[in-house]
C-alpha cells in the first residue's frame, strides 16, 4: 500500500510534535526565559522586579571576579581533558593491548567513581584533603615530605589545582569504556599487519589505534568541555564554596552565589547567558580544530 | 517537489512553534492564577476565621527554620497553639534548607502566613525591600503579656524599623561571642581574655603549651569572623555611629582609622599565627568539630554552638562563653546582638490566625522554656533563668554578664549587612586571615566593595 501524503505528515507530526513540545518546554522556555530575567533588577524571592535593560550585562562586563571565573574554568576545562584523555587512553590500552588476567576487576574499578554522585566525591575529597585529619598530608608527612603538607582547600594559590584531581578521578572510567569500546572495534588484522612491517608497539598505537579510535577520542573531548562549563559548580561548590577569596570560583558557582545568596537573580541570569554563549564558542572552536577526516583502513 | 516538500515541512515547523508558544503562554496563564488566587481566598476566608465566634479557625501555615536551635520549641508552642485554638490547622514547613524550599512560593505570592526568618536563604532586610512582610506597627502596640506588660516595652532589643515602620518581630535574642572549654582552661591555669592583648597573650600560651593554632573560625563563611570578632570591636571603638556607618557602607567608613587599627590587629593574629592554618577550607561544621577536638582553642560563633554539636562533645568539655575579646585594654567587652524575627507574610492567606499565633508565642513562659529546649534566649526582659535547672550554666552567665551594664556594652545594628556588601568584605576579609593581603590592602578592597555597594542601590 502506497502511503499518501497527508498519512506520511501526520506520521511525521505524530512522532515530532510531541517530543517537540517537551523540548519547547522543559529546554526552549527556561533558556528564553533565562534571557528574559538577564534584563530586570529581580532578587529572585518576590515578583517585584524591574526592567533595566542592558544595566546587567553593563555589570557584568565591569565585574573584576568575571574574568576569573572564566579563567578558573577554562583552567579546570584544560586539565581535566588533558588528565582524563592520556589516563582513560593509557587504561584503554593497557586493558586491550596487554592481555592482562585481571582487566574485567580493573574495568569495574575505574567506573566505580562514575556510579557516585559528584556531591560524594566532593565530600570524600574534602576529607582526603583535610589539613590535619587527611590522607594527603599524613601520606606526605609519611613520605618524609612535611615542608609541601599544606592546607590544599584552604589556600588560595592551591585550592583550584586541587580540585583538578578529584574531577579527573571521578571522570576516568566513562572515557575509558568509551575508548576500549572503540579499540574493541578495530580489527587484529592490523596490527598482524603492521606488526608484518616492523612497526613496534608505539608505532602502533601511534599509526593503528589512535587514528582509528579518533572519533571517540573527539567525542569524549567534546563531552568533557561541555560538562565541565556546565557542572564544575557542583565539586566546587561542595568543595570549597568558591572560596577562599574568590579564588576557585567557576562560572557556575558565582552564578549561584550571585542569584540565590546576593539576591541578585537577574544578574545570575545575566551570567548564565554568558556560559551559554562561552560554551557554544568553544564547542564551535573544537569542532573546527579536531576535524578530521575519518579514517579507513 | 523537493520546494514543496521543504515548504511543507517549514509549515509543519511553524505550527510546532506555535503549539510550543501556546504551552509556554499557558503556563504563564497558570502563574497569573495563581497570583489571583490568595487575594480571593483572604477575602473569602477572613471574613469566616471573624464570624466563628470571633474565634480563629482555617488553615494557619507557619515556616520555620531548624537549625541549631533544634525545633523542640516550635512543636510545644504549635502543640499548644492547637490546643487553645482547635479549630485552626496548622502546617507546618520546617526543616534546615526550608528557606530554598519554600522560595517558590513566596516568588509567586502564595507565602505561609507566619514566616520565622533565620538561616542560610533568607534575609528579613530583602523581604522588606520586597514587600513581603505585613507591616506590623499598628497591630504590636496592642500586644500584652501574660503579665499585663507591653510586648514593645518588654524586648531585650526593639524591633528594627525600615523607614520608622515595624515589619518583624525579634523572637530569638542571640549574640555571636567566643566559646573556651573551660575544663582544659582551669586545669592548665590559661587566661580567659578580657581584652585583644589579653587575648593575644593567653593564645601565646596555648600555642606554646599545647602546640596548636589557637583561634579558628570557618574560611568558607568568612562572615562568620566578621560578625562574631569584628562587629563588637567596631562597636567598642566607633559605637553603634561607626557600626552602622560599616553596615549601611557609608563613605570613608571602612578606611577611618579605628577600623584600621582593628584590622591591624586581625594582622597581628595572623602574622604570629593564630589562626589555624587550614581554617581557609573549614566549613561550618569541621570548624566547629575542630573546635570541639582541642585542635583549637577558641571560636567565634553564636549561642547555638552547645546545642548543635551535642552528639558530638567529648567527656569533660565545659562551654565557656565570653564577648569576643578584641577590643582595646581601655574599652570593656562588647556584644553586638543578632536577633532572630517572626513576621507574617503581607499576602498571607490567614492574617487573623497568623496574628494570634504570633501574639501566643511571645509570652515570658514560651521564653524560659526557649532557653530550655535550645541554650540561647528569646528576646524577651525579666525572664529569671538563674533559678531553672535545666538551663545550661554557660547561658545564665552570660545572660547575667551581658545584663551587667558595667562589664559588657551592648552595640545594636541597624539592621543585617547585605550580602551584596558583606560577601566582598568576606572575601577580601579572608585573604586578609590566609596572609595573602596586609591591613591596608583589606580596608581598601572594603571601601571599593562599599562604593560599589552605594552605587547599586
Amino acid at each position: 500500500m502506497v502511503q499518501s501524503k497527508k498519512q506520511k505528515y501526520l506520521f511525521l507530526a505524530f512522532c515530532l510534535i510531541p517530543t517537540f513540545i517537551l523540548f519547547a518546554v522543559f529546554t526552549l522556555y527556561p533558556l528564553f526565559s533565562g534571557l528574559y530575567y538577564s534584563f530586570f533588577d529581580w532578587s529572585g524571592s518576590s515578583q517585584n522586579k524591574e526592567f533595566i535593560g542592558f544595566a546587567n550585562y553593563i555589570k557584568l562586563v565591569k565585574d573584576a571576579i568575571i574574568p576569573n571565573t572564566i579563567m578558573h574554568d577554562y583552567f579546570l576545562v584544560v586539565t581535566k581533558v588533558i588528565g582524563i584523555m592520556i589516563l582513560a587512553l593509557f587504561f584503554a590500552v593497557a586493558l586491550t593491548q596487554l592481555k592482562i588476567k585481571e582487566a574485567p576487576f580493573y574495568r569495574i574499578v575505574f567506573f566505580f567513581p562514575n556510579i557516585m554522585s559528584v556531591v560524594v566525591i566532593g565530600i570524600l575529597w574534602t576529607f582526603i584533603y583535610n589539613p590535619s585529619l587527611g590522607l594527603v598530608n599524613s601520606g606526605l608527612e609519611f613520605l618524609g615530605l612535611e615542608s609541601l603538607a599544606k592546607p590544599w582547600l584552604g589556600d588560595e594559590t592551591w585550592a583550584l589545582p586541587s580540585l583538578v584531581l578529584p574531577s579527573i578521578w571521578a571522570g576516568i572510567g566513562l572515557f575509558m569504556l568509551m575508548l576500549i569500546g572503540g579499540i574493541s572495534n578495530i580489527s587484529k588484522s592490523y596490527y598482524e599487519a603492521a606488526e608484518i612491517d616492523g612497526a613496534n608497539e608505539w608505532q602502533q598505537f601511534w599509526k593503528v589505534t589512535l587514528p582509528l579510535i579518533w572519533p571517540q577520542i573527539k567525542i569524549s573531548i567534546l563531552y568533557i568541555v561541555i560538562t565541565t562549563l556546565n557542572g564544575s559548580f557542583i565539586i566546587v561548590q561542595v568543595m570549597t564554596g568558591g572560596g577562599p577569596n574568590n579564588a576557585t570560583h567557576v562560572m557556575g558557582s558565582y552564578l549561584y552565589q550571585q542569584a540565590f545568596v546576593q539576591y541578585n537573580f537577574g544578574y545570575g541570569a545575566t551570567i548564565g547567558v554568558m556560559i551559554l554563549i562561552l560554551s557554544l564558542l568553544t564547542v564551535l572552536v573544537l569542532q573546527f580544530f579536531m576535524r578530521r577526516d575519518k579514517i579507513e583502513y | 517537489m523537493k520546494k514543496l516538500l521543504t515548504g511543507r515541512m517549514m509549515v509543519l515547523f511553524v505550527m510546532m512553534l506555535m503549539v510550543a508558544f501556546a504551552a509556554a503562554c499557558s503556563s504563564n496563564d497558570d502563574q497569573d492564577d495563581t497570583n489571583e488566587e490568595p487575594e480571593e481566598q483572604t477575602d473569602s476566608e477572613s471574613p469566616s476565621g471573624d464570624n466563628a465566634d470571633g474565634g480563629i479557625s482555617g488553615d494557619l501555615e507557619i515556616q520555620y527554620f531548624v537549625g541549631g536551635y533544634g525545633d523542640a520549641w516550635w512543636k510545644e508552642v504549635i502543640a499548644d497553639f492547637k490546643e487553645t485554638y482547635p479549630d485552626v490547622n496548622i502546617i507546618e514547613h520546617a526543616g534546615p534548607n526550608i528557606n530554598e524550599e519554600m522560595r517558590s512560593r513566596w516568588v509567586s505570592n502564595d507565602p505561609p502566613d507566619v514566616v520565622y526568618i533565620d538561616g542560610a536563604g533568607s534575609s528579613e532586610t530583602q523581604m522588606v525591600e520586597d514587600g513581603q512582610l505585613m507591616n506590623l506597627t499598628e497591630w504590636v502596640e496592642g500586644i500584652e503579656l501574660e503579665g499585663g506588660d507591653k510586648l514593645m516595652d518588654s524586648f531585650i532589643v526593639e524591633p528594627g524599623t525600615f523607614d520608622g515602620d515595624i515589619y518583624s518581630l525579634p523572637l530569638v535574642f542571640d549574640t555571636w561571642g567566643t566559646w573556651y572549654d573551660r575544663a582544659l582552661f582551669e586545669e592548665k591555669g590559661y587566661e580567659v581574655p578580657t581584652d585583644f592583648e589579653s587575648l593575644m597573650r593567653s593564645m601565646t600560651e596555648i600555642k606554646e603549651a599545647e602546640g596548636i593554632d589557637p583561634y579558628v573560625t570557618s574560611g568558607q563563611h568568612p562572615y562568620y569572623f566578621l560578625r562574631g570578632a569584628l562587629y563588637p570591636a567596631f562597636g567598642a571603638a566607633g559605637g553603634e555611629e561607626l557600626l552602622a556607618d560599616l553596615i549601611t557602607g557609608a563613605e570613608g567608613a571602612w578606611t577611618s582609622d579605628p577600623v584600621l587599627e582593628i584590622m591591624k590587629r586581625v594582622e597581628r593574629m595572623q602574622q604570629e599565627g593564630m589562626f589555624d592554618s587550614g581554617l581557609g577550607a573549614l566549613n561550618h561544621t569541621q570548624s566547629q568539630m575542630n573546635f570541639l577536638l582541642h585542635e583549637n582553642a577558641f571560636i567565634p560563633v553564636g549561642f547555638w554552638l552547645p546545642n548543635e554539636m551535642a552528639n558530638d562533645i567529648p567527656e569533660g568539655f565545659d562551654f565557656g562563653f565570653i564577648p569576643s575579646p578584641m577590643q582595646a585594654e581601655d574599652e570593656s567587652y562588647a556584644i553586638v546582638p543578632d536577633l532572630r524575627p517572626l513576621a507574617i507574610a503581607e499576602e498571607a492567606e490567614n492574617p487573623e490566625a497568623a496574628k494570634a499565633f504570633v501574639e501566643f508565642a511571645f509570652t515570658r513562659e514560651y521564653a524560659m522554656s526557649f532557653s530550655e529546649h535550645t541554650g540561647a534566649m528569646m528576646n524577651i526582659t525579666e525572664v529569671d533563668l538563674t533559678q531553672n535547672e535545666n538551663v545550661p550554666a554557660y547561658l545564665t552567665e552570660a545572660n547575667a554578664m551581658i545584663n551587667d551594664p558595667d562589664q559588657v556594652t551592648i552595640y545594636n545594628k541597624p539592621h543585617p549587612m547585605s550580602a551584596d556588601l558583606e560577601v566582598p568584605v568576606g572575601n577580601a576579609l579572608m585573604s586578609l586571615m590566609l596572609g595573602n593581603m596586609t591591613a591596608e590592602e583589606f580596608v581598601q578592597e572594603a571601601e571599593k566593595a562599599a562604593a560599589e555597594y552605594r552605587g547599586s542601590n
